[in-house]
């Protein structure tokens, strides 16, 4: 079996026969999980860009369960795993075992998505993926309205993407067409086309106004399923734009980018003054993660070869961020049973291993020269700046500079200021605990002083490719 | 003129009469049965009767012939429909195991398996008299089955339909002689004459035919006696009605709109059955919303799922005809697996297994059934890895490529509906429950949990491997 169908089924089949150990095994659960995602995030990098293919329609148009990274996706495959065995390492919730099956469901799911070359079967995933996270909210979710607005919103994303899938499908008689060269739709269709397939993009990655279901999700979900959908879930639009709106339909983009770039800016900027006044902390990096994505959209729709360039790592630099971000919230909930700011305080007395790691991955999203955000907001700002988006490019560097005032408030207000004194004294990180984050930070830093493998890949060449002429 | 039936015209029926054979068995071997219970002899003897009439039916797919003089077609598309009125059988017969009071089940078996003779006759019935016959026969046991429960909803479930569908009867047979008026034949080949076109005998006609059978159909606006029939009949029979009645009318409605219209007219006199179908897709899945029953939400369901599967008709291509049979076949195992969970966990008051509210918790007491009832209704929402999936985006190919957009975009909206409806039931299973007392489980009962897990892998199967017929056409030579 070629090892791409395996880094796709173990997840999956993992999380299926973890079902059949006892409630009780929780240790053992959470161990057999990371190890199956640790497999995967191997079996991706040693066989993620194998090309494996197998019919499945002729009529009315064909497609075929056809699996293999693209250059993109393959480094989108890797933060995924990653950062899924990062979380089922870091997961102590209630249930257990149940609980990382879904987080392995996610995972499967999503590489599913990201490896698939037919877009049939990019529709299909897409929908797939939405139900792990559906059963986690319903099951582990604050509020039962929350699993509703993520799965409503998000399903009406994908009934376009199947809409526009099937009209693309139609027209062009294939659907097996990601990552080729050359497929190009013109014609009275393809904006229509392009308007589904952008929906489904712009809901899930969020963009402002289609952003509400994302900050309830984010905080309600518990920390690990967070930062698996945040750090990687959402990138699925982002992946979308990349290889389909872009790749398929440039003409069309480029003719519509500037309502595109609105309402990147708007979310950005709303995005970036929410976080500013959030109080509750995971809501904060929600917010922030709707700006930093915004930025990613506005690079998108600028077409410029350096901006997609800058797109690309900061995909990844966010992801990574975000995801060891949401962790560490997920351990400062823990011990202080909160998550409201003004109640928060005066964590890194106790906990100076929290303090220190929570301090890299506030810096890393703040853009700090030398961790990974940097690379990529400096290449998307100037190539902005180059395709004449002179504006856009002034407004996004205002964001950015705010973005170092709510990481600093976060930051502070968690771990500066005297330490709480109504708990019992509060325990620094384990080793499983520090464990977990410690590749997630070491990926950040190590891209951050050294981007060239993402920046001198073939990716890049992708990309560019698709890049306004 | 010598008017003699030949050997073949009988074989081409032998489906029919082997299923009817099997209600006599039924009857017969009850005798014996002194005050046993033989619930299960009684079923048994249904079921192989359906396997032996799936074979010999199955036997006849693509030996096409017009028997009776051309009244009665088999071969392609009959044999189709004919296996799929007999899975609807099968996937109902196997909840008398645990449904109902009574000790024995032998006469509603009976009955179900002469309704369902009904059924297979309007799969190949091709003159107006043999689908009237059909009909009537499908109906008329229909109306006993869903009194044979003890209950007053169940007396005014059978007072409604019956009231209701002779209404429906009407209209058709009103219909069937006016167009036999129009052109002095019972047979749906002859209505292909395009001089037909200026005669408002034919329109008139051709009209009330078509209201009769979106009455049996159950689009909007001729559907609200839906949910009330299906809340009041037994388990069982609202699992046949769900799949066998539709399936029957369905195959009348694909005959008629694909063979018995002169090619100018259908375009003109189908559009409103098209609206028809979009109102349904979103009216039936609005009205699933407020449910709290199981068999309303599944009636409501029903009128959605059947308004998709004939958006698929919509343009008349043989492929739409391909994919309407694909839905309609996933459409049947979703429902019947529904259904056989409902049954599993429901005991002899079927009552039980209907109201949503037994479903809560259910992941915690039988996971494996909860397991099941979220791939049907995953299906039944159109969400992956199932053949709903599948079939939607089927439907939504041919759909967009006959032009009929507008009808795409009524199937996304109703499905986007639909999803808070069939979710909340997946919610309430797996939603973690405080103080549910454990102990309330029924006993395992084979025949729904087999019937519910053969569902679930069909249910899955067919999304990887699309099975469709391609010699369903031509329906008329």
């Amino acid at each position: 079996m070629p090892l791409v169908l395996v880094s796709i089924l173990l997840p999956l089949v993992a999380g299926a026969l973890l079902l059949m150990l006892p409630r009780s095994d929780r240790a053992l659960s959470r161990l057999l999980g990371t190890v199956a995602a640790a497999i995967s995030f191997v079996t991706v990098l040693v066989g993620g860009t194998q090309d494996w293919s197998v019919h499945w329609l002729s009529r009315p148009f064909v497609s075929a369960f056809h699996f293999g990274a693209t250059p993109i996706s393959f480094w989108i495959a890797l933060l995924l795993t990653l950062c899924t065995t990062c979380a089922i390492a870091a997961t102590r919730v209630e249930r257990m075992r149940d609980f990382v099956a879904l987080l392995l469901a996610l995972e499967g799911t999503m590489l599913g998505l990201f490896l698939s070359r037919d877009l049939l079967v990019f529709a299909l995933f897409w929908d797939l993926m939405l139900v792990p996270v559906f059963f986690a909210l319903v099951g582990w979710g604050e509020h039962p309205a929350t699993a509703w607005r993520y799965f409503i919103y998000n399903f009406a994303g994908g009934l376009t993407l199947l809409l526009a899938t099937a009209a693309f499908g139609v027209i062009y008689g294939t659907t097996d067409v990601i990552g080729l060269p050359g497929v190009a739709l013109v014609g009275g269709w393809a904006p229509w086309i392009f308007a589904g397939f952008a929906f489904a993009f712009l809901v899930k990655t969020p963009v402002w106004p289609l952003h509400t279901w994302m900050p309830p999700t984010y905080a309600g979900l518990p920390s690990p399923m967070t930062s698996v959908v945040s750090g990687v879930q959402s990138k699925a639009g982002l992946y979308g734009f990349l290889v389909i709106a872009t790749a398929m339909m440039p003409g069309v983009l480029y003719r519509y980018a500037t309502p595109l770039i609105v309402l990147a800016l708007i979310s950005l900027v709303y995005g970036a003054l929410i976080a500013l006044v959030q109080n509750d902390v995971k809501r904060i990096v929600a917010y922030s993660s709707l700006s930093h994505l915004g930025l990613i959209v506005l690079a998108i729709a600028s077409g410029n070869r350096l901006a997609l360039a800058g797109a690309l790592v900061y995909i990844i630099a966010h992801g990574l961020f975000s995801a060891v971000l949401f962790l560490l919230l997920g351990y400062v909930e823990e011990r202080e049973e909160t998550r409201a700011l003004p109640r928060l305080g005066g964590l890194g007395w106790s906990n100076p291993r929290l303090s220190g790691a929570l301090c890299i991955a506030a810096l890393a999203a703040l853009g700090l020269p030398g961790l990974a955000g940097f690379a990529g907001e400096l290449l998307i700002l100037i190539g902005v700046y180059q395709s004449g988006y002179v504006w856009p490019a002034i407004v996004a560097l205002v964001a950015i500079v705010l973005a170092s005032a709510y990481m600093l408030r976060l930051y502070q207000g968690i771990m500066n200021g005297p330490a709480r004194t109504d708990l019992p004294v509060r325990p620094d990180l384990t080793w499983i605990e520090g464990l977990a984050v410690v590749p997630l930070l070491a990926a950040l830093v190590l891209l951050g002083v050294y981007p060239k493998p993402l920046l001198d890949n073939v990716a890049i060449t992708t990309v560019q490719g698709v890049s306004r002429p | 003129m010598t008017l003699a039936f030949t050997n073949a015209d009988w074989n081409a029926i032998a489906p029919i009469d082997i299923l009817a054979a099997a209600g006599l068995v039924v009857l017969l071997a009850d005798l014996f049965a002194g005050r046993k219970q033989w619930r299960y002899v009684s079923i048994g003897i249904g079921l192989l009767g359906v396997l032996i009439a799936a074979i010999v039916a199955g036997g006849q797919f693509g030996h096409e012939y017009d028997a009776f003089f051309g009244g009665f077609m088999t071969g392609g598309f009959a044999t189709v429909f004919e296996e799929i009125v007999l899975i609807g059988t099968a996937g109902s017969l196997v909840l008398y195991s645990t449904i109902g009071p009574a000790p024995r089940v032998a006469g509603t078996v009976a009955i179900m398996l002469w309704s369902a003779c009904g059924a297979m006759l309007m799969a190949g019935a091709a003159n107006l008299i043999a689908i009237f016959l059909g009909l009537e026969l499908l109906s008329l046991g229909l109306y006993a089955l869903c009194a044979a429960v003890d209950r007053k909803t169940a007396r005014e479930s059978a007072l409604k339909y019956l009231i209701l569908s002779s209404t429906a009867t009407a209209f058709l047979l009103f219909g069937a002689a006016l167009l036999f008026g129009a052109t002095g034949s019972v047979m749906l080949a002859d209505l292909l004459n395009p001089s037909l076109a200026s005669s408002p005998l034919f329109w008139m006609g051709a009209g009330m035919f078509l209201i009769g059978l979106v009455f049996k159909l159950s689009l909007v606006p001729f559907h609200t006696w839906t949910p009330d029939v299906f809340e009041g009949a037994p388990l069982p029979v609202t699992a046949f009605m769900s799949v066998v009645t539709k399936t029957g009318a369905l195959a009348v409605f694909a005959r008629f709109t694909y063979a018995a219209l002169p090619a100018g007219v259908a375009a003109k006199l189908l559009l409103p059955v098209w609206i028809v179908a979009a109102i349904s897709m979103i009216v039936g899945n609005v009205g699933m919303l407020a449910q709290t029953d199981l068999k309303r939400l599944l009636a409501y369901s029903g009128i959605a799922q059947i308004g998709y599967i004939v958006v698929a008709l919509a343009g008349g291509t043989p492929l739409g005809l391909r994919y309407a049979i694909y839905y309609l076949t996933a459409y049947a195992f979703m429902n019947l697996g529904a259904f056989a969970v409902a049954a599993a966990i429901a005991g002899p008051d079927d009552e039980e297994g209907s109201r949503l509210s037994s479903y809560r918790g259910l992941a915690r007491r039988r996971p494996w059934l909860a397991a099941a009832m979220t791939i049907f209704l995953l299906a039944l929402s159109g969400l992956p890895p199932t053949a709903g999936f599948l079939g939607k985006i089927l439907i939504l190919a041919v759909t967009v490529a006959n032009g009929y957009i507008w009808l795409a975009a009524a199937l996304i909206a109703g499905t986007a509906i639909s999803l808070y409806a069939y979710a909340k039931v997946v919610r309430a299973m797996y939603a973690p429950e405080e103080g549910l007392h454990g102990g309330d489980l029924r006993p395992f009962v084979p025949l729904a949990w087999a019937g519910a897990a053969l569902c679930a892998v069909a249910v899955i199967a067919m999304a990887f491997y699309p099975l469709t017929p391609s010699n369903v056409l031509p329906l008329v030579r």
